[in-house]
């Protein structure tokens, strides 16, 4: 089992970088010193022994649906909360090279 | 509202449909005391009051007409700032959704107002329901009424509020883990999460899907029967929406008084660490269940020592993935990218969530990934099984659970922003009932020396609202806790 992690600043940078957020060299030490005693409280857990067999992802497992087709909203409609619209697409800064 | 007109959303309802009231007065009387109170307390984001006087006006007119009425007919009823309505704004306390306006409107919501229920506006959060006390939101905090340096809890403080100042009879909030009972009993109100399931979220802002349910909370636990039959029931929309249940209003009255029930004391629920005033109401409340008949027993749930845990891992990692939609493409906010899509998405995120909001998805994203999951999000997995397994030893012995709803009473704003550990600890109690999908009831249940309100919780196995709901009855029948009020 891993010990209670020290958040180097290289592994914020990671978790910042797969969670899509920037974080400003002034509030990385406070928010790595937030999660490392988050993660000091929590580490306890890893050493407890469960007699339960499967972990579970759910409350109370819900049969899937059957699959129907439904009519979707108006892309008027959709289209109305876009920062940005050009047509009947939403529009983003080019991704691809031209 | 004033002392004479009924308090009650039943007792509107049945004064309308009498014709002894009208839903235009009901509604008038509603929006003077928001006026009133509101510089104050601040419980809503936004209110609706010209939707909200179209509906009363509909329902008068109907009554008028002949046409028959549904069982909230003129009932105001406050919505949480998480749930949608068609044409109407919703932010879920954040920055993020400022300006967006939904295109459909969240089941709960369709069905209410096909009963007769009048919308009046949307109240405060915690931003995506992300903290405890309701000073997360984008939007500034809420007071609690009984006293306005005191949080109301979280994260449904405004909804809470807005039954606790008498603007309204019902509100309607969510519970992920605790968000419906926690404010309920730090205000005085009775508050309800159903099982998870029982209440469709088609439409609920989604913060973590596994624990996620539509709640409300009321002065009277009558009222909490009454929405539940309004509002649950398998929904197309929400493929996690269980089957339909035998309506629990009809059997409300079924019991007169508690003998025959097994009331279990889980220790660690009610243990150390509470304040002594929540410990001296928590033995007042199991005094008043016994003298009514009811067993009391000692039981166990060794997994709670984890709960916290447990919850906040599987909560923050399915944040940081439903969290991920808002990447300022389709909606929300959006900040210029220099021409590049994905300095845009990291810099719309970074501008549009809250502190506590970034450090959970931090959280959730450290916890589910590459070389952690197995020792953190894992391990929580196992846990909440392990929990679930504990609770079905103790129904097996037991009808009901009780324990205090919160270790503490309401405190003063801004005492907990330092620390989110100490934060996260008040969900202590809350939390498992969550984590194993069961339904729970807090009901206010007395008050500290200087006046703040205690509330107690009651839980109950998997479709058992019924139950939940009688015995609250019963005890509301036989005390007075739930009519104290903050505010004449």
């Amino acid at each position: 089992m891993p010990n209670p992690p020290s958040l180097d600043r290289a592994l914020m940078q990671h978790l910042a970088e797969l969670a899509r957020l920037h974080i400003s060299p002034e509030r990385m030490p406070i928010l790595r010193q937030r999660l490392e005693r988050i993660l000091a409280g929590f580490s306890a857990l890893q050493g407890v022994i469960t007699a339960a067999s499967t972990p579970i992802a759910e409350a109370s497992p819900r049969p899937l649906r059957e699959d129907r087709a439904s009519e979707p909203l108006p892309v008027a409609t959709v289209l109305a909360n876009a920062p940005e619209s050009a047509g009947s697409s939403f529009l983003v800064p080019r991704v691809i090279d031209a | 509202m004033t002392s004479a007109a009924p308090t009650t959303a039943a007792a509107i309802a049945r004064a309308v449909a009498a014709g002894t009231t009208s839903a235009a007065e009901v509604l008038a009387a509603s929006l003077h005391r928001i006026a009133a109170l509101e510089p104050t307390l601040h419980a809503f984001v936004e209110v609706w009051a010209d939707r909200a006087q179209a509906a009363a006006g509909r329902i008068d007119r109907d009554r008028a007409a002949g046409v028959p009425l549904g069982p909230l007919a003129g009932v105001p009823i406050a919505v949480k700032d998480n749930l949608v309505l068609a044409g109407e704004q919703a932010s879920a306390g954040s920055r993020m959704l400022a300006g967006y306006r939904s295109p459909f409107t969240a089941t709960v919501l369709e069905r209410l107002e096909a009963a007769g229920a009048v919308l009046v506006g949307r109240t405060n959060m915690d931003e995506f329901g992300m903290g405890s006390t309701t000073e997360t939101s984008a939007h500034g905090p809420t007071r609690n009424p009984f006293g306005n340096n005191l949080v109301p809890g979280g994260s449904s403080g405004g909804s809470a509020v807005a039954v606790a100042a008498d603007y309204c009879p019902l509100a309607i909030g969510s519970d992920t883990g605790g968000s419906v009972r926690q404010p309920a009993a730090l205000c005085g109100v009775s508050g309800l999460k159903p099982g998870w399931g029982r209440v469709s979220r088609s439409g609920l802002i989604a913060y973590a899907s596994s624990l996620d349910c539509i709640g409300a909370m009321a002065r009277s636990v009558e009222d909490l029967a009454l929405w539940l039959d309004l509002a649950a029931g398998p929904d197309a929309a929400d493929p996690t929406s269980g089957p339909a249940a035998p309506p629990v209003s009809a059997s409300l009255t079924t019991r007169g008084d508690l003998r025959g029930l097994r009331i279990g004391v889980p220790w660690e629920l009610n243990g150390p660490g509470l304040d002594d005033d929540v410990a001296r109401c928590k033995d007042e409340a199991l005094a008043t269940a016994a003298s009514l008949g009811a067993e009391i027993v000692d039981c166990s749930l060794p997994a709670v020592a984890h709960a916290v845990a447990t919850y906040y891992l599987i909560a923050t990692a399915e944040a940081a993935s439903n969290l991920a939609r808002y990447d300022g493409v389709r909606y929300g906010l959006r900040r210029d990218g220099l021409g590049r899509l994905d300095v845009m998405t990291t810099r719309s995120r970074s501008a549009g969530f809250g502190d506590e909001v970034q450090l959970r998805i931090l959280l959730g994203t450290f916890a589910s990934s590459h070389g952690w999951s197995e020792g953190f999000h894992d391990r929580a997995r196992a846990l909440r099984a392990q929990l679930r397994a504990d609770f079905a030893q103790a129904f097996a012995r037991c009808d009901l659970l009780l324990s205090p709803t919160s270790p503490v009473p309401a405190f003063p704003l801004g005492s907990s922003n330092d620390d989110p550990l100490t934060m996260y600890l008040c969900d202590a109690l809350t939390v498992p009932a969550s984590l194993a999908g069961l339904p729970a009831l807090s009901l206010p249940f007395g008050a500290t020396t200087d006046g703040r309100p205690v509330g107690m919780q009651f839980t109950a196995a998997a479709q058992r609202e019924d139950l939940l709901l009688q015995v609250g009855h019963v005890l509301q029948r036989h005390t007075d806790h739930h009519l104290r009020r903050a505010l004449p």
